[in-house]
């Protein structure tokens, strides 16, 4: 394997971001296109019992208003990879903003006045808003466990016996949901921003009865999705349902105020962690029981040990896992979905364990290394957290730390407190196919698995074509995210660069050799365009498809049918995770109690690192989020109605440029030797992972104060 | 496209060209005969569509977008946002909450940076609009754009436009001066990737090359 560091290179994308020129899926201009509106459900579980659609009908403008009668029942549910096929439109609401009708109109205003004119009467029924209702229904999920916790607890010299929570939250990417239908030649074409485009096309055909052969979709760019666009939204089937009908090109733009109740959000979970430590500081025992609210058919399961596990050398674990089935839209994959709750938990627990044997954090936790995963003894592919601790300790001034909380003092008389926390994720890979084709006229194209949506995964595709290939940059145009270009998989769990990285490589390998074939022996000097011009070759492709460790030809099938082609991170050999380190400042205004946080340091392993420039704005953007996590997000249930109340930006508080300091961010940089040729592994999801913990554990350093629910607010410090 | 019945057919260059005040002398005629004025330049300006419906409240505004005069028939309803996307096929500025809570529509009226999404479009007449298309042109940048990709300022790009347009008007109004500053004139809009290190750091970096740091 080649070791040398890429070098630093402009996100890819870049020059088009900045000049508005980058076409998100609502910007693609369709000649005819109609505008449509969802009416959504008032109460949160019943039967429609009227629909009244004349006055909508007869706002000037509206074509249509479709509604449940419009629509074949739903088929059997498609546990495709872990979730039913959403609804369409019908009678029974299982939760409040369940879309119950669709005005399409000429114009944007038409539909949204017809949407407002449509009135339903409900038969309601009692529902259960919270995992507290009395309507809730508990069940238990199979337990992570090995080892002995019971007895190693029990004969622990220390232990902590915590409860965390961490709220329901809502993804908000700023690009809002949206869908394009095109129904034409008999063929559907679907624009919208999605990390799932083959799920789209497999999932939409299925509901509306039609081959998927005839559907494509395309999701040219996508304005963030942090897995809220993960999976097929509500939407989108009934706006292909829609252009069908009438066929013209219908486009839907969700209201954000409707996309709370229509998207997927992270749950409420509460964690339940005692863990215990020996006289020699060493953690011996976990009994981590975490549970969450659910929907009543929901699939998103209540595992959060996938990452505690394997922070650290303890031998003996129970992990539970409960879900509280309530009538809610089902919840979902949210950055670090399992792993941000979990790790603020244990790695407050942690914090709280090391300050009760008067150890130091960063040592405390140096010392519970582990080299192998304690689930199964597999080794582990690389693991470089210790170094991660150390040098962002170096880095952020840690040895002028005094432990006692309450101690440091700003300037202006603020109180000072330092945190650190570790995060892990596991390191994930799909089967992925590419086609690389280089022209004598100077273009290049590259068609693959995987979706961009800002976490830079053409920059780093672009980096090793770039590096391994002689081709004009400025040409070179990489596809992604089009169903008609390459198979599509779903791009989540931080497995993008592992998966089309390695492919990537491979393609320029075979590309290297296929010139060398092609020039046999002769000398022709210039990029690889002006050798094929020069050999009278067109353009010469190759196409590669790759394979994670483990994964055999039936996971090449399951991309190929669009269905989940996902290994890891227990491989035949070996374990293979990512790591991190968080160093956090807070500064509490002595007066105000208002919470700041002015600098932090952030240390990454995620094997070799292809795209330093994108990389680094990864972390800090996981930082950022951890910081919203931690200190300003969470969306409200008002248990009277259902729903989330504070559904617009104005009420769900996202962090803002002004919360926001200094993020230093550094890598370790090593190769993982053993997961792929190029020696990565993934990064975007542990970038969050720990840092919220990082953020209460400095607020505990600075105030005295341990906070177990999020967020913290300034009154929680009065 | 331009089989499209909603979309203004393409007129020739001579005809687009004209003054503010030649459109306004113009203009009864212009949209009695065609429902829609037509002063959009044909190859790299905004393109109209039609306002597909008659309604009971249109209007007729005259405005300069990106310095080209420009008069349409309008449903009163409309947001600027509204018009620029969906008939003109100005598609930089984004929708991300059509509250005014995010940022991503900004665009400038009078110099002055406003979201569009809460301006309603019959506002504009008399007035003249810049959005992220005509800060530059063509494959030009300026400072700002530049300065966005110089520091990596952004991720999935779909706030930048609006960023950029508040990053313009941020030094324009002299709130450039330090970081402290410019985090704070620039907390009305959000990035939800992130890229606030980045944004700060382009503004500084943009704001000494403009003049106003």
């Amino acid at each position: 394997m080649t070791t040398t560091p890429f070098k630093d290179r402009p996100r890819i994308d870049a020059f088009d971001k900045v000049r508005g020129a980058t076409a998100y899926a609502a910007d693609i201009p369709v000649p005819g296109m109609l505008y449509a509106m969802l009416v959504p459900s008032v109460v949160a579980k019943g039967r429609i019992a009227t629909l009244q659609v004349e006055d909508a009908i007869n706002v000037p403008g509206v074509v249509r208003i479709l509604t449940p009668d419009d629509f074949p029942p739903p088929p059997e549910p498609v546990r495709f990879p872990n979730a039913d096929a959403p609804p369409t439109l019908h009678r029974d609401i299982a939760f409040r903003g369940q879309p119950i009708a669709l005005v399409v109109a000429e114009t944007l205003e038409a539909a949204t006045e017809g949407a407002e004119r449509v009135a339903a009467t409900f038969e309601t029924q009692p529902f259960a808003a919270t995992k507290r209702s009395a309507l809730a229904v508990r069940e238990e999920a199979r337990p992570t466990a090995f080892g002995d916790a019971g007895a190693a607890l029990a004969q622990a010299t220390m232990t902590v016996d915590v409860e965390y929570e961490s709220p329901a939250q809502h993804h908000n990417p700023i690009e809002l949901i949206s869908t394009t239908a095109v129904w034409a030649d008999g063929r559907l074409t679907i624009y919208e921003g999605t990390q799932f485009a083959s799920g789209i096309k497999e999932v939409v055909a299925r509901i509306l009865r039609i081959d998927p052969g005839i559907v494509d979709v395309k999701s040219p760019s996508v304005g963030g999705a942090f897995g809220q666009k993960g999976w097929v939204q509500q939407q989108t089937a009934i706006i292909a349902r829609a252009a069908m009908l009438l066929g013209r090109p219908v486009k839907l733009v969700t209201p954000r105020g409707q996309i709370f109740h229509l998207a997927k959000f992270r749950p409420n979970s509460t964690h339940h962690i005692k863990l215990g430590a020996d006289a020699a500081g060493k953690m011996t025992g976990v009994h981590y029981v975490a549970d969450q609210q659910q929907s009543r058919r929901g699939t998103f399961p209540p595992d959060y040990h996938a990452g505690p596990t394997r922070l650290y050398g303890i031998r003996n674990y129970y992990g539970g896992g409960l879900d509280y089935r309530i009538d809610t839209q089902p919840p979902g994959h949210m950055r670090a979905p399992h792993e941000h709750p979990a790790c603020f938990a244990f790695e407050c627990a942690v914090d709280e364990l090391a300050y009760s044997l008067g150890a130091d954090p960063v040592d405390f936790r140096i010392a519970n290394d582990t080299r192998v995963d304690p689930q199964n003894g597999r080794p582990l592919s690389s693991r470089h957290l210790n170094e991660c601790l150390s040098r962002g300790a170096q880095r952020f001034g840690w040895s002028k730390r005094t432990p006692k909380p309450g101690s440091m003092r700003a300037a202006d008389g603020s109180l000072v407190g330092w945190g650190v926390a570790s995060g892990i994720y596991p390191a994930l890979v799909t089967a992925t196919v590419a086609t690389l084709r280089i022209s004598a006229d100077g273009t290049t194209r590259f068609t693959t698995t995987h979706h961009e949506f800002g976490q830079g995964i053409k920059t780093a595709i672009g980096a090793v074509l770039l590096d391994g290939l002689e081709i004009d940059a400025a040409k070179l145009d990489i596809v992604l995210g089009d169903t008609t270009a390459a198979p599509q998989q779903i791009t989540a769990g931080s497995w993008g660069t592992f998966s089309v990285v390695p492919t990537a490589a491979l393609a320029v390998e075979r590309m290297r050799a296929a010139i060398s074939e092609l020039l046999a022996g002769r000398q022709v000097s210039g990029a690889i365009h002006q050798q094929l011009a020069a050999i009278r070759r067109p353009f010469l492709t190759v196409e590669v498809s790759l394979l994670g460790p483990g994964q055999d030809a039936a996971a090449l099938e399951r991309l190929r049918r669009g269905q989940y082609a996902v290994a890891g991170p227990t491989f035949p050999d070996f374990t293979a995770m990512s790591y991190i380190a968080h160093f956090v400042e807070v500064q509490v205004e002595s007066t105000t109690r208002r919470i700041r946080m002015p600098r932090v340091v952030s240390v990454a392993d995620c094997g070799r690192v292809v795209s330093p420039r994108t990389a680094v704005s990864q972390v800090r953007g996981g930082v950022v989020w951890a910081f919203g996590a931690a200190l300003r997000e969470v969306t409200e249930v008002d248990p009277r109605f259902g729903g989330f109340l504070n559904n617009d930006l104005a009420d769900y508080v996202v962090p803002v440029n002004a919360d926001i300091g200094e993020i230093d961010v550094d890598f370790i940089g090593e190769p993982d030797p053993v997961a792929n040729s190029v020696g990565v592994k993934g990064l975007g999801e542990v970038a969050m992972v720990g840092a919220s913990a990082a953020i209460v554990n400095a607020i505990f350093h600075a105030t005295g104060k341990r906070l177990r629910e999020l967020p913290v607010r300034i009154e929680h410090l009065l | 496209m331009c089989n499209d019945p909603d979309v203004a057919p393409e007129i020739p260059d001579n005809q687009l060209l004209v003054s503010r005040r030649d459109a306004m002398i113009a203009s009864v005629a212009v949209v009695a005969a065609s429902h829609f004025a037509a002063s959009a330049r044909a190859q790299t300006g905004p393109r109209q569509a039609a306002l597909p419906v008659s309604v009971d409240q249109a209007l007729i505004i005259r405005t300069s977008i990106n310095g080209q005069t420009l008069e349409i028939r309008i449903d009163a309803r409309t947001s600027l946002l509204d018009l620029l996307r969906e008939r003109l096929a100005l598609t930089g500025a984004k929708k991300g909450c059509d509250h005014g809570q995010c940022g991503a529509c900004t665009v400038h009226i009078d110099g002055r940076r406003v979201a569009s999404c809460l301006t309603l479009a019959g506002k504009v007449d008399g007035r003249e609009v810049l959005t992220i298309e005509g800060l530059a042109g063509g494959d030009t940048l300026h400072p700002m754009q530049q300065a966005f990709i110089d520091h990596d300022a952004l991720q999935c790009g779909y706030c930048t436009p609006g960023q950029i347009m508040a990053a313009v008007a941020c030094v324009a109004e002299g709130n450039a001066t330090s970081r402290e500053r410019i985090r704070e004139y620039m907390s009305g809009n959000i990035c939800r990737c992130g890229a606030y290190v980045g944004i700060v750091a382009a503004i500084e970096d943009a704001a000494a090359k403009m003049g106003r740091g």
